[in-house]
């Protein structure tokens, strides 16, 4: 008698426990807080790939670019998803608000880009949504998710590191440098834009000497350019640690379904 | 004496509480009302950007002969009365009128001319078209909230006394009255 008690108050604990777990709304992070593959398609490899950029992009500006995959979305919009997940974890930092969610719901087969407050500027809603059309759908409609979120991230990384003054990863050319599909870019647009990125970084480096932060000397944080190159050979980060700053979305950001 | 001293200090006592409590909770108010006026500000920002991304989209179509000029009055008409509406009720009102007429015209726009679609600009525009709709959901629901939680401390014992006595009205909502529920997606495929 004793025992079949005992047994049935196990099982109601573990069937608390279960419920606990399927009302929750969203995933908490990983302990890698970059790269959360909840629908497990993305290869060990590219998710060690993806984790070092955003690592390292995070070490190097503050801003956070969270790749996560999902089975998916509860019946739910995706941009919402994003945007409430984005909030939750707090991605970005709290002054800034520069975090960025890279969400794909695999069984929706749908991807979406929240973009928080900080970062609107360096990723509007038309750059985002080119982004996705450039370097992901064609991988995506190939269900090549992993090599599709590789790419995308890192073209978002890259406009990231461009906004922040600081020079991309060897090999990238910005979005806004690529030749237009449809039209002849204007050469006096790309003029104009080298313009305001040289007054970017002109400012930037006006504001940040004068805290004494000098980065043109030299490689300033341990080899501008050696990227990807094992320097973060998975035990410089302790395979963990991250966490949201506490960053907030507004809603900008851009969608595609594949 | 001595009993006259211990009565004055005890009224002082009382003021004192009195006063600091009433001071709080005006404090407490007024901060709210403040929250509630970001978040409205927030709204009215994406509104105004929305109001602005449209004359760049006529720009854009713009060399498509005739760019299905009946449904487009719809959307200068409705986005005139955006800019024009007072109350939250009414913008909120009208905002949904604007949803309704955008959708309606991008629609005929991307069918009568479905080469638009390969036309970058023109993605770049729908993207930022939906993007600001999202961000208008987004201050929407944020203002909401916000109201939400001021409404309930101004009716609240003992904040509401506070509240009468200083004249904190309650916050509108921002949504339609009607038809709210029926807001057609603004879809560019």
């Amino acid at each position: 008698m004793k025992k079949i008690v005992s047994i049935l108050i196990m099982l109601l604990i573990a069937l608390t426990l279960c419920g606990c777990d399927l009302t929750e709304g969203y995933p908490t992070p990983t302990d890698r807080f970059f790269v959360n593959d909840f629908a497990d398609i993305i290869s060990d490899e590219d998710e060690n790939e993806i984790y070092n950029d955003a690592a390292n992009l995070y070490n190097k500006t503050t801003a956070q670019v969270v790749v996560i995959t999902v089975d998916d979305l509860n019946g739910e919009e995706i941009a919402d998803y994003a945007l409430n997940i984005g909030r939750e974890w707090g991605v970005g930092s709290e002054e800034e608000n520069n975090g960025v969610v890279i969400l794909l719901s695999r069984d929706d087969r749908e991807i979406y880009i929240a973009v928080g407050y900080g970062l609107e500027g360096a990723l509007p809603d038309s750059k985002t949504g080119r982004i996705i059309d450039r370097y992901g759908i064609s991988y995506f409609s190939e269900d090549e998710f992993s090599q599709g979120l590789v790419s995308v991230s890192d073209a978002i990384i890259n406009e990231v590191y461009i906004e922040y003054g600081l020079s991309a990863e060897e090999g990238y050319i910005p979005i806004n440098q690529l030749p237009d599909e449809s039209e002849e870019e204007d050469g006096k647009d790309i003029l104009i834009s080298w313009g305001i990125m040289l007054l970017i970084i002109a400012i930037y480096l006006i504001v940040f000497r004068g805290r004494g932060f000098i980065w043109l000397g030299g490689p300033p944080f341990g080899g501008r350019g050696s990227f990807g190159g094992g320097s973060f050979g998975g035990g410089s980060f302790g395979g963990g640690g991250f966490r949201g700053g506490g960053g907030s979305f507004g809603g900008g950001g851009a969608g595609r379904g594949f | 004496m001595k009993k006259k001293t211990i009565i004055i200090i005890a009224v002082i006592a009382v003021a004192v509480i009195l006063i600091s409590s009433v001071v709080s909770g005006y404090n407490g108010l007024v901060e709210k009302q403040q929250e509630l006026r970001s978040a409205a500000s927030q709204i009215q920002t994406q509104l105004q950007r929305r109001a602005d991304l449209i004359p760049n989209f006529v720009n854009t179509v713009k060399g498509y002969s005739d760019y299905e000029q009946k449904t487009y009055t719809a959307v200068t008409e409705a986005r005139a009365s955006v800019q024009s509406a007072d109350s939250v009720e009414d913008q909120a009102e009208a905002n949904e009128e604007l949803n309704r007429a955008i959708s309606i015209w991008v629609n005929a726009v991307t069918e009568a001319y479905p080469d638009l679609k390969a036309n970058e600009q023109y993605l770049a525009l729908t993207d930022e078209l939906a993007g600001t709709e999202n961000r208008i959901a987004v201050a929407r629901k944020d203002y909401n909230d916000a109201a939400k939680e001021y409404n309930v401390s101004v009716k609240r014992f003992p904040k509401n006394i506070i509240a009468a006595i200083f004249d904190f009205d309650d916050a509108d909502y921002f949504e339609a009255a009607d038809g709210a529920d029926t807001v057609p997606e603004v879809s560019f495929d």
